[in-house]
């Protein structure tokens, strides 16, 4: 019986995933996205080819398009001409700006890992779960946040102005912009290099130092090879984030500094759904093209460590001797820059919620909160329903997108022909954007579909649960796929060829030593819940499945304090703290399982 | 007292309306009952709002209606697609409407979303009549906002023209919004072309971004960057100093500036659905909202100007909301075939400087 059941668990799952995907994300998506080819029942390239003619669109690609055969002559003569600066159009400067953005991810996002994972200090697992905040908090709050910090009469000014410094002048920058994306993204590349740096296996670096190797030496040649995989992954998502990036980017920089995503949004206003869906399906294929061939990429890495031991933390402090030390002067100022670009916005949104606009104290912005509770109108958004229903929503995204996760990335990492493609393909959700699949939510699920002569549509709270868990997924399965690779398969086989099932054998032996990627999987599938907003506005029926971003979202429209954004910033304070404590927990409860 | 009055007003509007309907079972006694599904954006509900007051005062007129309100994240659009794809519309009538939406409703689609109506609905014809948006007398509007400039008189003169904002003394001071995304900021553009012209509002705006104005994306965040101090004016509505009066307030900072002594009017209007059931509910209803009562109401809780004519909202809003000299505004016709065209190329030419 156990057998029967164990035989066909994972067929199960896979198609219990599939129904899912299918349901809430293939078939919404889809129907939008067919729409770019054909229109009015006919099969046609005509949209997709007037967007990639349009220098508006790609700027100087457009002659790829419009004149093929005249691009090498183009080429020479804008050689001949010395090379002057090329359009890049709204395709192209999407790419740049996702380009800067990625490189200032990376370069903020790997020392936080090097602290989090080599050294030990007090607050090291506190540290560790807050890095995941900025992933929840909604776009209108950390533009409050990030002009109360950067803005010309900030704090960060105030900050450069007692040191003899500045003023600089940010806003409306591309260099705010990406300081922004950053702030979002960084914590990504931290995360997840961490993860990937607990599980290098303390005896191939020992064996490296044995055979000779400078300690520089055995970084780069042992340590870095596993490093790269996660960094790598951290920077496509990173990339793919920011090239489909919208609201921050209008909101700090400016409509000078638009993006596609912009353009989508305005079309999808617009109701111009072909030209929407045109610019949806080129989005979707470039970011799925670039995962496609990450994943290939990262198939062909050396993999498998079979070492359980992790690398043992070094103290960080440690006493003066540590002023003399280069790498943790340099720590130092590591922490220097966390404070001014994390703690300074967040800090300055809780410092918003309890000052007018006129830069007194007030706790008019709470007590809005609680008038709200008690409020009896219709339509009022309660504050502590709004928490309640986030943390359940996220509590029920969580135990469907970790069997979901781990479905694929047992599915990822078979060998065989088109599992990539699979894996691609079932990576979707983080390559699709969130205006095109709120479009097809719309379309398909709340409309709804005649059948037998009665409507069924799809809403209310088990469709946000289901919509939450495929947005959360692919973070669980990025986390899991490369730890469940670098598994010793020879441990799997032994388990097998003692009569354990595959199910068994990933029950037993892979899950346990999966641990640290299944609970930072967890955290990211948590967090995309918690801070999701397009889908759970959509399909909530009423205010009664309002969450906290929902709740924030009404608070910004409410005028009954003046035209100020204080309570949306208290609710705001409130978001942070409930996510804060909730990490807390993950953690704790994580950190028991890893033992 | 006020219930009495307003019940003689109906009785006649319903007499009336008796004989244009030809119906025979209406009488002016017989009392309306059922559900109304008012369709809106969602900040019109909630706490302390128009809407609120305007559900429990016409529920208290009608002891058997129960107003229900529906907000859907994407406004009108949600109806317009639900017309198109051929899904039921549940809902009786809409409520927040502007001349934009009324015309992109009518591009897309082939059949008629709202009822003409404006014939039926009591008090429709004290709208004051620069405010008519609607040729064909479906929507009906229930107040008005005028986008103007509010700005800080310490740090700039008050604007008098559209042509001084292009001036040195303008330099970096402007924050609007992105027309594509933002009402205000749709309104303060279709104001620049009623000014400059269609054939010379792009030149005019690659003036204004040469003298570094900055567009974000709504109404929200550059309200925010002003009152952070980014810059010294920004788009916003005439009723800034509602909010902002009295003792300890620093006005300075919230002078409100009429170039070319005009505010732009953005009206916003309600109407029947074509496929409401309930027809004569929500007529009832729409009557309600422009009796006098609901109308002061209206304009103190949204901090709109009422569109009736003569009524006066007392209090702060009576006192510190003001009007432009001359209201102006685009009719249905001009930015029919217009609208749409004229947003896309001003976007394009921001984006691509």
């Amino acid at each position: 019986m156990a057998t029967r059941v164990d035989r066909f668990a994972i067929p199960a799952g896979i198609a219990a995933t599939l129904a899912t995907l299918a349901i809430v994300f293939y078939l919404p998506v889809g129907s939008v996205l067919v729409s770019a080819i054909n229109v009015g029942g006919q099969l046609t390239v005509d949209p997709l080819l007037t967007v990639l003619r349009d220098p508006f669109y790609t700027g100087v690609a457009h002659s790829l398009f419009v004149d093929p055969l005249g691009v090498p002559r183009g080429i020479s003569q804008w050689i001949a001409a010395g090379t002057p600066s090329l359009r890049l159009g709204l395709f192209g400067f999407t790419a740049y700006q996702a380009l800067l953005s990625t490189v200032a991810s990376v370069v903020v996002g790997l020392p936080g890992a090097y602290l989090l994972a080599r050294f030990e200090f007090p607050g090291r697992r506190l540290l560790r779960s807050v890095t995941i905040l900025p992933f929840v908090m909604p776009s209108i709050m950390v533009a409050v946040g990030f002009l109360a910090m950067f803005g010309r009469q900030g704090l960060f000014n105030d900050l450069l102005g007692i040191v003899g410094l500045g003023p600089v002048e940010l806003t409306f920058t591309l260099e705010l912009v990406v300081l922004a994306h950053a702030f979002y993204n960084a914590p990504l590349v931290t995360r997840l290099v961490t993860a990937a740096w607990e599980s290098v296996g303390a005896r191939r670096v020992e064996t490296a130092r044995t055979l000779g190797a400078s300690p520089l030496r055995a970084f780069r040649d042992v340590i870095v090879p596993q490093l790269l995989p996660a960094t790598l992954t951290a920077a496509v998502l990173t990339f793919v984030f920011t090239f489909m990036s919208f609201p921050i980017v209008l909101a700090l920089g400016g409509l000078q500094l638009a993006t596609v995503e912009v353009w989508l949004f305005a079309r999808v206003r617009d109701l111009a759904l072909t030209e929407a869906a045109t610019l949806g399906a080129i989005e979707t294929a470039l970011s799925l093209g670039l995962i496609y061939v990450y994943l290939r990429f990262e198939a062909l890495q050396v993999r498998s460590s079979g070492d359980s031991r992790g690398l043992d933390r070094e103290p960080l402090f440690a006493g003066l001797r540590s002023l003399a030390d280069p790498r943790r002067l340099a720590l130092l100022c590591y922490g220097v820059v966390v404070l001014v670009l994390f703690v300074g916005p967040l800090a300055s949104l809780v410092i918003e919620s309890v000052t007018t606009p006129a830069g007194r104290l007030t706790g008019d912005y709470y007590a809005f909160l609680l008038s709200m509770q008690s409020g009896s109108g219709v339509g009022t958004v309660r504050p502590l329903a709004a928490v309640s229903n986030s943390v359940l929503f996220a509590l029920g995204a969580l135990a469907l997108a970790l069997p979901m996760g781990i479905v694929v990335s047992v599915v990822a990492t078979r060998e065989s022909r088109g599992s990539r493609l699979a894996e691609a393909l079932l990576t979707a959700p983080l390559a699709v954007s969130g205006i095109v699949l709120g479009l097809g939510m719309l379309r398909t699920l709340v409309f709804g579909t005649e059948l037998f002569g009665h409507r069924l549509t799809i809403t209310g709270p088990v469709a946000i649960v289901a919509a939450h868990a495929v947005a959360g997924y692919p973070f669980v399965s990025r986390n899991v796929t490369p730890a469940l690779s670098a598994i010793d398969d020879r441990l799997v086989d032994a388990a097998r060829s003692l009569g354990a099932s595959r199910q068994r054998a990933l029950r037993d032996v892979e899950l346990p030593l999966i641990t640290p990627a299944l609970v930072a999987g967890a955290a990211f599938a948590f967090a995309i819940s918690i801070g999701e907003f397009d889908s759970t506005v959509l399909l909530a029926e009423g205010v009664d499945s309002a969450t906290m971003p929902v709740a924030l979202e009404r608070y910004t429209g409410n005028r009954s304090l003046g035209p100020n954004l204080g309570p949306a910033t208290a609710m705001g304070t409130v978001l942070l703290a409930v996510t804060t404590v909730s990490f807390l927990v993950i953690d704790r409860v994580g950190g028991r399982w890893e033992g | 007292m006020r219930r009495r009055r307003f019940l003689t007003r109906t009785g006649a509007g319903v007499a009336g309306l008796t004989a244009l309907a030809g119906c025979t079972d209406l009488g002016g006694s017989s009392e309306p009952s059922g559900t109304l599904t008012v369709a809106t954006y969602s900040s019109f509900t909630g706490e302390e709002t128009a809407g609120n007051w305007l559900k429990s005062a016409f529920e208290e007129e009608h002891s058997d209606v129960t107003v229900e309100f529906e907000t859907p994240e994407n406004g009108l659009n949600q109806f317009i697609q639900r017309k198109s794809e051929g899904v039921p519309i549940d809902a009786d009538l809409y409520v927040g409407l502007n001349t934009g939406e009324l015309v992109r409703a009518d591009e897309q689609l082939d059949s008629d979303l709202f009822a003409a109506t404006t014939d039926q609905v009591d008090g429709a014809d004290g709208v004051k009549d620069g405010l008519q948006f609607d040729p064909d007398g479906r929507v009906i509007p229930y107040d008005t906002g005028y986008i103007s400039l509010v700005y800080d008189e310490d740090e700039v003169d008050a604007p008098t023209t559209f042509d001084s904002l292009l001036e040195p003394a303008y330099e970096d001071a402007l924050i609007a919004q992105n027309a594509q995304q933002s009402d205000p900021g749709r309104a303060f553009l279709l104001w620049t072309i009623y000014n400059e012209g269609a054939d010379g509002y792009l030149d005019y705006w690659q003036g204004l971004l040469d003298n570094g104005v900055q567009i974000l994306s709504d109404w929200e965040p550059a309200y925010q960057a002003y009152t952070d101090g980014e810059a010294p004016m920004v788009v916003s509505y005439s009723t800034d100093q509602v909010y902002y009066h009295g003792e300890g307030v620093d006005m300075s900072r919230h002078q409100v500036g009429f170039p070319n002594d005009q505010g732009y009017a953005n009206p916003e209007g309600m109407a029947q659905f074509a496929d409401s059931d309930n027809a004569e509910l929500a007529r009832e209803f729409m009557s309600f909202v422009l009796s006098e009562a609901a109308q002061a109401e209206i304009a103190v809780r949204n901090v709109q100007f009422p569109s009736v004519e003569g009524v006066e909202p007392g209090g702060d809003f009576g006192e510190y909301a003001l009007e432009p000299p001359e209201p102006v505004t685009f009719t249905y016709e001009e930015l029919s075939g217009n609208v749409s065209g004229w947003i896309d190329e001003w976007a394009r030419q921001i984006a691509s400087n």
